[in-house]
C-alpha cells in the first residue's frame, strides 16, 4: 500500500516536475521506481535552512529568520513580530517549526527562556478540549505534535523545563494533554539522572590553557597527592627579525607515589613518552601524554619487614580457612602494564615541547638524567603543524635499532 | 545524557521505527542470528526498495557448511550433555550456590572478541565508524572508532550518531536460544577504561511475550580517561577512592526499562534469571574520535546492597 502510494505521488511529481511522461515512469519498473522514491525522499542539505522565496513554498517563514545579526535579541524579535501582527496567530506551528530549526544558528538552543518563549506563540486556550469526546480523540494532533517537538529539543539539550512551561503548556492543551504528559515525564527524570555522574565536568570549562590543563590533569590522576608543576606559560616572543614566535604551555602533574615509582626504576631500561591520548570533557577534546616503561619482569613485590613497626604488624598472612562464599576476588589475569610515572598536558605535540617537560621533571627526579627516554608518539591532530618531527613507530623496530637512533632522538642526559 | 522518554503512543512508534532507532541499537544487530533477522527486516532505510528475494535464495545450500554445522552442533551437544552430568550450568552445585562472583566475558584473545557484535549508525545511513580490537599485550577489548552525528538526508531521520557493541545471544546445539542466569548476583561488575566519555550499559532479558521483545534496560556509566583502568562499581553513587582507582559497581536494582529508546511509565525491575545480551552504546552527541578499552566483565553478589529497585512503580509514573 505504501509503495503504492509513493508511486502515485512520485508518477505526480515526475510528470510536472521533470517533463517524463507519466507512463513512461511507471514502465520503467524497478529501477526507475527507486530513482523516483530516492529523490522523493532527499531532504534540504544540512546546515542552516535555506531561504524561500516563493509564497507557497512547503516550509514557510524561513525568511524572516534570515538576518544579518543573529543572537537571541534577533531571534526573539521575529516571534514578537509574528505575535503581534496577527491575534488569530495564523500559521504559528509552521513559525515554531522553522524556528525549532534555526535556534542553533541563533545560538540560543540552551536558553530555556527562548523555549517559552516559543512556547508562548500557541494561541491560548483554543486547543483545550471542551468535553469528554474531544478528550478521548487526539484534540488538535498538529498542534500538540509541534508542542511535543518543543520539548523533545530541550530534552536533547539537556534543559530541564520550569513552571513557567507547565503553565504554559496548562494554559494552551490543557491539564492530561500530550505535552504535559511529555513535561511530567521529563521533570520525574532529569532530576532523577541529574547528579549519577561521580565525575562530573564543569559546565563551562575554563578558557585558559593552562587553567583547564590543570583541572584535565587532576580528573585524570585521581590522586589527591598529586601535584601540578607547570613547566611553560604561554606567551609571544618578539624575535630579531621581526617575528612572533609563540611558545606553547606545558603542564605537567605527578604524585608522591610516582616520584618513588621512577626512583625505583632501571636506568638501563627506556622510559617511554606516550601520546597524544584524548580526553573528553563533554564536547571539547584535549590531548595528554604520558612517561611510562614497559612492565618489568624481574621486578619483585618488596617485602614489609614485620619488625619495622613495633607496635603492630605491616603485613599480616593469618591462614584463614576461606571458603567460596567467601571468596570476593574476580577469577581473572591483570592487565601486565607499566607504571605511568608522569602526565602531562601540552600545547602541541612536537618533541621540543614535550622535551621540555622532560628536563623540568628531571629536577624533582634525577634519574631521569641516566634513563634513556624514547618519544613513542603517534601522529595526533595537534602535530599537523610539524610534520617533520612527527614520529610513529611500532614497538619492535624501535628496539632493534636504539643504539644507533638514540643520539638524535634527544636522548635526555645531561 | 542521551534520554529519551515515551511521548507517542505504541501505535504511532510502531509507524515510524526509524527515528526511533539510533536510540536502541541493541535491537537492531547486524543480522547474525536468526531471530534478530526477524527484526531488522521490519527496518528499512527511506527510499531504499523493499527487499523481494524469495527466502529459499538466501540460504546457502553447500555441502561444506552443512558438515561443518553437523559438527559443530553434536560437538555443542555432547558439550550439553557432560555439562549437564556436571551441575547445572557446568558448575559443581557447591560452586553454583556459593559462588560471590563471575567473569563472564573477558578479553584475552581473538575468539572473545567474537562472541561481540558491533553497529553504529550506518545501518540508518549515518557516518559513525567502530571497530573493536584486541589491546595492546592480547589482554583487552579495545572498543574504537568515530562518532559523527550528522542526520542521514533520506528527509525522514530525525537524530544520528551512535555506537555500540553488544554481546551475541548464547546459542546452544540445533541454534536453541539459551540465556544466562544471573539470580544469584546482584551486581554488575565492570573494569573499563576510558575516554571521558559517558557510555549507557544495555542488558536485554528474555521475555515471553512479543510486545516485550524491544525492551531493554539501560544504566550510565562514566569513564573518567586517563592512563589507570577504572573500577566500574559504584555503590550508591558513592565511590571508593583506592590508591588511584576507583570501585564503582552497577546493581542491577538501578536498571531502568527503555523500549525503542523510550523511558517507560510502567516500571519493572529486571529479572535476572533469563539474561540474553549485554550491550554497550555510545550516544553523547559529541563528534570526533572514542574509545573504551574493556579488560573484563562480571558480576558479583554484594551483600550490602538491599535495594529492590530505585524507581517507583506505581501503575503510572509521573
Amino acid at each position: 500500500m505504501r509503495t503504492l502510494r509513493f508511486l502515485i505521488s512520485a508518477r505526480h511529481l515526475c510528470a510536472r516536475g521533470r517533463g517524463i511522461p507519466a507512463g513512461q515512469a511507471l514502465g520503467t519498473g524497478n529501477n526507475a521506481q527507486k530513482q523516483v522514491t530516492c529523490c522523493l525522499h532527499t531532504s534540504p542539505p544540512p546546515g542552516p535552512p535555506q531561504a524561500t522565496s516563493s509564497a507557497g513554498s512547503v516550509t514557510p517563514y524561513e525568511d524572516v529568520f534570515q538576518r544579518e545579526q543573529r543572537n537571541k535579541a534577533s531571534f526573539v524579535e521575529v516571534l514578537d513580530l509574528y505575535c503581534n501582527r496577527d491575534v488569530r496567530r495564523r500559521g504559528h506551528v509552521e513559525i515554531i517549526e522553522a524556528a525549532l530549526r534555526w535556534m542553533t544558528e541563533f545560538g540560543v538552543e540552551k536558553d530555556l527562556e527562548v523555549y517559552n518563549k516559543l512556547l508562548d506563540v500557541f494561541p491560548k486556550e483554543v486547543f483545550v478540549p471542551q468535553n469528554y469526546i474531544q478528550r478521548m480523540f487526539n484534540h488538535y494532533p498538529r498542534q500538540q505534535e509541534c508542542a511535543i517537538r518543543v520539548l523533545e529539543q530541550m530534552e536533547n539539550y539537556g534543559i530541564t523545563p520550569n513552571k513557567q512551561t507547565c503553565f504554559l503548556l496548562l494554559q494552551i492543551f490543557g491539564a492530561r494533554s500530550h505535552p504535559i504528559r511529555k513535561y511530567q515525564r521529563m521533570m520525574y527524570w532529569f532530576p532523577r539522572f541529574k547528579h549519577t555522574n561521580p565525575f562530573p565536568v564543569p559546565a563551562e570549562l575554563p578558557a585558559d590553557p593552562v587553567e583547564l590543563s590543570r583541572m584535565c590533569l587532576h580528573r585524570i590522576a585521581n590522586d589527591l597527592d598529586s601535584r601540578v608543576a607547570v613547566y611553560q606559560m604561554p606567551y609571544t616572543e618578539k624575535c630579531d627579525d621581526g617575528k612572533e614566535r609563540e611558545h606553547l604551555h606545558v603542564v605537567g602533574i605527578q604524585s608522591p607515589s610516582q616520584v618513588s615509582l621512577l626512583a625505583a626504576h632501571n636506568p638501563s631500561t627506556p622510559v617511554y613518552v606516550e601520546g597524544p591520548f584524548p580526553l573528553w570533557l563533554r564536547k571539547t577534546c584535549v590531548y595528554y601524554y604520558i612517561l611510562r616503561a614497559d612492565p618489568d619482569p624481574m621486578r619483585k613485590e618488596e617485602e614489609i619487614d614485620n619488625e619495622r613497626s613495633l607496635y603492630y604488624p605491616l603485613s599480616l598472612d593469618l591462614e584463614l580457612d576461606r571458603d567460596l562464599g567467601d571468596d570476593d576476588s574476580f577469577d581473572v589475569d591483570d592487565v601486565e602494564e607499566g607504571p605511568v610515572f608522569a602526565m602531562c598536558m601540552a600545547g602541541s605535540g612536537d618533541e621540543l615541547l614535550l622535551g621540555k617537560w622532560i628536563r623540568g621533571l628531571q629536577e624533582t627526579n634525577p634519574i631521569l638524567g641516566q634513563t634513556p627516554v624514547v618519544f613513542r608518539l603517534n601522529s595526533g591532530p595537534q602535530e599537523l603543524s610539524v610534520p617533520q618531527e612527527k614520529e610513529a613507530e611500532p614497538k619492535g623496530e624501535l628496539e632493534d635499532d636504539e643504539g644507533e637512533r638514540e643520539p638524535e632522538r634527544r636522548r635526555m642526559e645531561q | 545524557m542521551a534520554l529519551s522518554l515515551n511521548i507517542i503512543q505504541k501505535l504511532h512508534l510502531c509507524r515510524h521505527p526509524r527515528w526511533t532507532k539510533p536510540f536502541c541499537p541493541l535491537l537492531h544487530p547486524s543480522s547474525q542470528l536468526l531471530q534478530c533477522k526477524l527484526y531488522s527486516s521490519k527496518y528499512r532505510r527511506p527510499g531504499l526498495p523493499p527487499d523481494n528475494t524469495p527466502p529459499w535464495k538466501r540460504i546457502n545450500f553447500s555441502f561444506e557448511k552443512g558438515v561443518a554445522g553437523v559438527k559443530k552442533h553434536f560437538g555443542l551437544l555432547k558439550k550439553e550433555v557432560e555439562d549437564h552430568l556436571r551441575g547445572p550450568g557446568g558448575k559443581t552445585l557447591r560452586e553454583n550456590i556459593l559462588e560471590q562472583t563471575n567473569v563472564v566475558w573477558e578479553f584475552r584473545s581473538l575468539e572473545d572478541l567474537d562472541k561481540w557484535t558491533l553497529s553504529s549508525d550506518q545501518e540508518i545511513g549515518g557516518k559513525s565508524q567502530v571497530s573493536l580490537k584486541l589491546g595492546r599485550n592480547n589482554q583487552t577489548a579495545l572498543f574504537y572508532g568515530t562518532l559523527n552525528t550528522e542526520v542521514p538526508r533520506d528527509g525522514e531521520t530525525r537524530y544520528s550518531g551512535y555506537c555500540t557493541m553488544k554481546s551475541k545471544t548464547p546459542l546452544g546445539a540445533f541454534n536453541r536460544k539459551l540465556h544466562y542466569d544471573w539470580s544469584n548476583f546482584n551486581t554488575l561488575y565492570l573494569r573499563v577504561r576510558g575516554d571521558g566519555r559517558p557510555w549507557m550499559v544495555n542488558i536485554k532479558s528474555d521475555s515471553y511475550f512479543s510486545q516485550q521483545r524491544d525492551d531493554l534496560y539501560n544504566y550510565f556509566i562514566y569513564t573518567q580517561g586517563g592512563p589507570y583502568w577504572q573500577d566500574i562499581k559504584c555503590r550508591e553513587n558513592v565511590y571508593i577512592s583506592l590508591s588511584s582507582c576507583c570501585l564503582w559497581q552497577i546493581p542491577f536494582s538501578k536498571f531502568f526499562l527503555s523500549s525503542r529508546g523510550r523511558i517507560q511509565d510502567n516500571q519493572h525491575p529486571l529479572w535476572t534469571d533469563k539474561i540474553t545480551a549485554v550491550g554497550f552504546t555510545l550516544g553523547d552527541k559529541a563528534n570526533g574520535p572514542f574509545q573504551l578499552e574493556i579488560d573484563f566483565i562480571g558480576l558479583c553478589n554484594d551483600r550490602a546492597h538491599t535495594e529492590e529497585f530505585a524507581y517507583e512503580k506505581y501503575k503510572r509514573n509521573p
